[in-house]
């Protein structure tokens, strides 16, 4: 049998083997010492609970060994001796043995008078009558227990026969207190008899503590959580009124809700929910994107009283017939004109290689307001385009984006957008740039104001067409110098059409 | 710790055996009681012996060995009548051999199987005490009790009674001891306090606790105190019964101090090896209680070898049913324990062990 | 029917019960001759003898020790604290041995004993006469804890608590002893561990017990002319607790307060207010507030009508409740 190490006490967790005092093949008996093991309190001496032979020590000197760690394996069936014990002291105070000397070993009896002190006495086993503790069955075979110590942790949870009914305890505790016959409890029953005490009892007999008499059934009240209670008297709500539709009848907030409004569809009413899908739910992205890159704003105010003028004069004209020509077109050329001189604000950045791109051609990206969401297609090189060219474009492709019929092509690979807030009658913004873009540039809503014309000595105020136009940039592509000269560019061309012809 | 020349104390057989005169007491036994007294003294150390030897393999969380105070307490134990009470601290194992407690009964404490599982009331053994000295104070009350029984000062011996608690030389510092006394001196109570001074509180000396020999306290309370060798059988058995018939005589407290050793630790999760010297174990080791007695009787020749060797099989027959019945103890599940915290239990308190049976009940592997 | 002060009524309480059981005794300082500093024991130790009336040394340690051995005798002790402040000496014997022995005897030995203490505040007197100890005791498995409120209560407590098993740390409010009540000496008392519902209610239930009792009542009154009806309830035994008077008055008002002198962290409130909030969550309007003595050591005389919950007090924490 294979014997564990104990715990030697007070939750001692570990021990160090010091000394073995017994070898393999030697015969012991019952509490014979055989190990001297270490604690973090003391030097300990463990007895052996049986008695047979050494067959293995399976633990060595100097090894740290945990509770309950088999240490010795010991056999039966041999003879053993039986020590001698009267008048025995075991010595607790073991010094160290220096020598092995018998005399200290505590296995040792001290007898006065007795054969050479420290040699144990061996007698035959076995007096007739006598039950031998090694050739008892439950002895032997007696497994150590591992000890007292704490439990090593557990990291999971027993398993429960049924799952763990929550109880409600106002119903079932409640209802238990209510009980009022209780047994009474045992009593001591064997009391010594004393001697008679002369006293005599005089009066009537104490009155006994008694159980409590208790009263009838807790009213059951409605079964509402106090946030619940507080919502309902938020909304006026009498929560007798209502039935719950919670476990146990619980009453809960949307109860509350719907018994306040019953018209409104259930979740209550002016609240309105809306799926992220479709375009929407790219814009969510594309903008929740964009915003992750560094970005400036500079914007200029722009008499563009010419750039209306050169509108009217082109809507007369034949060839723009049928096109809806506005402000923004001249806006657009005016924003491919001022790239070519300002080519960085029509780049990107490719990460891999961690180049700048310079755009060749302007994909211009018109932002469109569509019944979808915000749309941007894109004119493939729009530089190239005369200005009837842009302006048929630009018909197109807004069209046919308020018709929902945008290719992914015509999605795809935008160099620079514009957009018009002007539309909805706003001065200016600060436009978020499309992913993947160095710019966007918007077009605020055109006003009459006063404005300082002229120089010098005919410098005068007259009411002119004014608008902001705000140009938004990667500050990583495009920098201050950059930004501004182009907005400066695009202003001079929407203030002076003529310009144009510079650039 | 030698004792000064001059020192009352008590002895009538010394460490060799030899019988020593004293002029105030005597020892009377017969030549078999003498030897029923080494046969106790021997049955108690095994008791004891095996107890540490269980503790060491994990039987038993703790035990507190008496190896060496036999003699104060087989002794003392021999003095006490049919109407006494006892009241002892916890290491009074000799003591409860004598009085007839059930040796596995006092494991069940230290197993943690048990609180303290005895029939106090019928063994006249109260329980085992273990914050130090509370019970010189219950013994004081027993005692004044017992004067309202009517069991002290009658004329016939046989209808009077006294209390005797034990306690250490420890104890003596406590409050509750120093209060035991002012009571007991105060309502001449019928109670023996024997102190067993076996030099060692854990790992204070006595010499901490007192700067007097300890039975020197009873004179500053009024009333008499009395050293005697606590490895002297015969002079323990003497002193004690002259002390338990004072008190039943109604002549008030006696403080005994029996002077004695601690052979072992303090407990099995002591290591005294931290504090004292073998050479103070050596010399106590010659003063060993049965060894003294033993010799004396095979001198007087009221035993022989061949009783000895008789005793030795019943020594080795205690301890086996001792290690068998200390691992068939088990104790009652918790559920038990419920309805033992008053003697009516609370609605609240059965309520909750309801639910406590309901919880434990739940888990598969319900215990 | 009569009218007798607190003290009287415990006095008279005393005397039918050592009368009744000759067992009985009492054990405590100056209880003899002198007839306890409150008078409680008054002329019973000329009635009963010097042997049943004990006169005990100054120690209090060792008049619950010795008298844990009068039990374990057969007798039934009834000891008395001088003053709440000087009860720790004994508090080693109260809890681990008085409080234990049933328990730790496999129920086989009983400690009929009871400890009678005077306390509370409000008389004006020095340090340590003044305190409110029920929690450590409460706190306590083993050990039962009632608090008589009026004359009538105390009559009849008292014995009750005698002639139970089990130990019983009787709380006498020692600023109630010289108020008088009636005393039904004919009565059926009610059971020991049962509160009372001093006055019917429905706003909501002001839970106390000894001294702070008769405050609830007055604050009751003054609520009343505010055109408030609150509840009253007397707990009588704080441990153990009479849930079912305490959740049935709870479940019906919405709305509890508990009154005590003690400080409020960890005390008697802490444990009534968690049984309410466990037990009648969904009746609760409102949560439990407790008025309390603030967590200091008990203060000076001169600033004790500060420090203890008095009526004002009482219906502050009142206002706050019917405000939610």
């Amino acid at each position: 049998m294979e014997f564990r190490l104990p715990d030697p006490g007070e939750g001692l967790l570990e021990a160090e083997i010091v000394a073995w005092r017994v070898a393999v093949g030697e015969v012991v008996a019952v509490n014979d010492i055989i190990v001297e093991i270490e604690t973090a309190k003391s030097l300990v001496e463990l007895p052996s609970p049986a008695a047979g032979t050494v067959e293995a020590l399976l633990v060595a000197e100097g090894d740290l060994v945990e509770v309950g760690t088999p240490i010795i394996r010991i056999g039966e069936g041999v003879e053993r001796p039986v020590q001698v014990v009267t008048g025995q002291v075991q010595d607790v105070v073991a010094e160290p043995s220096v020598s092995g000397r018998v005399e200290d070993s505590p296995a040792a009896p001290v007898e006065a008078g007795g054969p050479a002190s420290g040699t144990p006495t061996p007698e035959t086993a076995g007096t007739p009558g006598t039950p031998e503790t090694a050739g008892s069955p439950e002895a032997s075979r007696t497994a150590m227990l591992v000890g007292y110590g704490a439990k090593p942790a557990s990291v999971a949870r027993r398993a429960r026969k049924r799952p763990a009914e929550v109880l409600l305890p106002e119903t079932d505790q409640v209802d238990e207190s209510y009980r009022t016959d209780r047994p009474v409890s045992r009593r001591t029953d064997d009391v010594t008899p004393a001697a008679p005490v002369t006293a005599q009892p005089s009066g009537e007999t104490l009155p006994g503590p008694g159980q409590p008499t208790g009263g009838g059934e807790v009213p059951r009240p409605p079964l509402a959580k106090p946030p619940v209670r507080r919502i309902a008297r938020d909304l006026g709500v009498d929560l007798a009124d209502l039935t719950g539709t919670g476990p146990g009848g619980l009453i809960t907030a949307e109860d509350v809700v719907a018994a306040a409004s019953p018209q409104a569809p259930s979740g209550g009413s002016g609240t309105r929910r809306m799926p992220l899908r479709g375009v929407r739910r790219e814009m969510f992205r594309t903008m929740t994107a964009s915003l992750q890159v560094p970005q400036a704003t500079a914007w200029v105010e722009v008499d563009v009283t010419r750039s209306q003028d050169l509108v009217e004069s082109l809507k007369a004209r034949r060839e723009f017939a049928g096109l809806r020509i506005s402000p923004l077109l001249v806006f657009a050329k005016a924003a491919c004109l001022a790239i070519a001189r300002n080519p960085e604000v029509n780049s990107s950045f490719d990460a891999e290689r961690e180049e700048i791109v310079l755009h060749g051609d302007v994909n211009l990206g018109i932002a469109a307001a569509t019944p979808r969401g915000l749309i941007v297609p894109n004119i493939k090189a729009a530089n190239r385009l005369n200005l009837l060219e842009l302006a048929t474009e630009m018909n197109t492709k807004i069209a046919v984006a308020r018709q929902g019929k945008l290719q992914p092509g015509d999605l795809a690979l935008g160099t620079f957008t514009i957009t018009n807030v002007g539309v909805f009658g706003v001065d200016a913004g600060t436009p978020i740039m499309n992913p993947g873009e160095a710019a966007i540039m918007c077009l605020g809503t055109i006003v009459r104001r006063p404005w300082v014309i002229g120089e010098g000595d005919r410098e005068r105020i007259e009411i002119r067409s004014v608008c902001t136009v705000a140009l938004t940039f990667d500050h990583r592509l495009v920098d201050g110098e950059m930004g501004s000269k182009f907005l400066a560019d695009v202003a001079a061309i929407m203030a002076d059409p003529g310009l144009a012809m510079l650039f | 710790m030698s004792i000064t020349p001059g020192e009352e104390f008590v002895q009538l057989l010394d460490p060799a055996g030899n019988a020593v005169h004293h002029p105030s007491f005597a020892d009377d036994s017969t030549p078999a009681e003498l030897a029923a007294d080494l046969r106790d003294m021997v049955l108690a150390r095994r008791i004891d012996t095996e107890a540490t030897a269980l503790q060491r393999k994990g039987e038993l969380g703790l035990w507190p060995p008496m190896l060496g105070q036999e003699a104060a307490q087989i002794g003392s134990a021999r003095a006490v009548g049919p109407l006494d009470e006892v009241v002892p601290s916890y290491r009074e194992h000799g003591v409860a051999w004598c009085l007839g407690v059930d040796p596995v009964d006092l494991l069940r404490t230290f197993r943690g199987t048990a609180m303290v599982d005895w029939d106090s009331r019928a063994l006249r053994f109260h329980l085992y005490s273990f914050v130090i000295g509370t019970q010189t104070l219950h013994a004081v009350g027993i005692a004044m009790g017992m004067q309202r029984d009517g069991v002290v000062g009658n004329p016939d011996p046989a209808a009077n009674g006294a209390a005797m608690v034990y306690f250490g030389d420890g104890a003596t510092s406590q409050g509750d001891v120093n209060e035991a006394m002012i009571f007991a001196a105060s309502y001449a109570a019928p109670v023996v306090f024997f102190c067993q001074n076996n030099q060692w509180a854990i790992s204070e000396p006595i010499s901490l606790q007192s700067r007097i020999p300890l039975y020197r306290r009873a004179a500053g309370f009024g009333f008499p105190g009395i050293r005697v060798d606590g490895n002297d059988v015969l002079a323990v058995k003497a002193v004690t019964r002259w002390a338990l018939e004072r008190a039943r005589r109604g002549e008030g407290p006696t403080l005994i101090e029996a002077y004695t050793y601690r052979m072992g630790a303090h407990t099995t999760s002591d290591d005294p090896t931290k504090y004292r010297r073998a050479a103070e174990l050596q010399e106590w080791r010659a003063k060993d209680p049965i060894e003294r007695l033993r010799t004396h009787l095979l001198r007087i020749g009221a035993i022989d070898e061949h009783w000895l060797a008789g005793l030795e099989t019943e020594s080795e027959a205690l301890a086996e049913r001792l290690r068998a019945g200390c691992v068939a103890l088990t104790g009652d599940g918790l559920g038990d324990w419920f309805e033992r915290a008053h003697a009516e239990t609370p609605p609240g308190l059965l309520a909750q062990r309801e639910e406590y049976l309901a919880y434990a009940d739940s888990f598969e592997d319900a215990r | 029917m009569t009218a007798l002060t607190m003290a009287k009524a415990i006095n008279a309480g005393l005397r039918r019960a050592l009368a009744a059981d000759p067992k009985v005794l009492l054990a405590g300082e100056d209880i003899g001759k002198l007839g306890g500093v409150f008078r409680v024991t008054e002329g019973l130790q000329a009635e009963f003898g010097p042997d049943r009336v004990v006169d005990s040394p100054l120690a209090e340690s060792g008049i619950v020790g010795t008298s844990l051995g009068l039990a374990l005798r057969g007798y039934r002790p009834v000891v008395e604290i001088q003053f709440d402040g000087f009860t720790w000496p004994a508090f080693d014997q109260l809890v681990s041995q008085v409080a234990r022995l049933h328990f730790r005897s496999h129920g086989r030995l009983t400690v009929p004993m009871v400890v009678r203490i005077p306390y509370g505040g409000g008389i004006g007197a020095i340090e340590h006469h003044s305190e409110s100890p029920e929690a450590y005791f409460a706190h306590t498995p083993g050990l039962l804890v009632v608090s008589p409120a009026t004359a009538g209560d105390a009559y009849w407590m008292i014995q009750q608590a005698i002639a139970a098993d089990d130990p019983v740390v009787f709380l006498e409010p020692k600023r109630r002893y010289h108020e008088r009540g009636e005393v039904d000496t004919a009565a059926t008392p009610l059971p020991l561990h049962q509160a009372r519902v001093v006055k019917a209610g429905t706003d909501a239930t002001l839970i106390g017990y000894g001294p702070m009792v008769r405050t609830c009542v007055e604050a009751a009154i003054a609520a009343a002319g505010e055109g408030r009806n609150l509840e009253v309830i007397d707990l009588r035994s704080i441990s153990p607790l009479d849930d079912d008077t305490v959740l049935t008055s709870v479940a019906r008002t919405g709305r509890a307060i508990v009154v005590h002198e003690a400080a409020g962290s960890f005390g008697v409130g802490a444990e009534v207010a968690a049984r309410i909030q466990e037990r009648c969550f969904y009746a609760l309007q409102a949560p439990v507030l407790r008025v309390t003595g603030y967590d200091l050591p008990y203060p000076p005389s001169r600033v004790e009508d500060d420090f203890l919950p008095d009526l004002d007090r009482v219906l502050d924490a009142v206002d706050r409740s019917l405000a939610y």
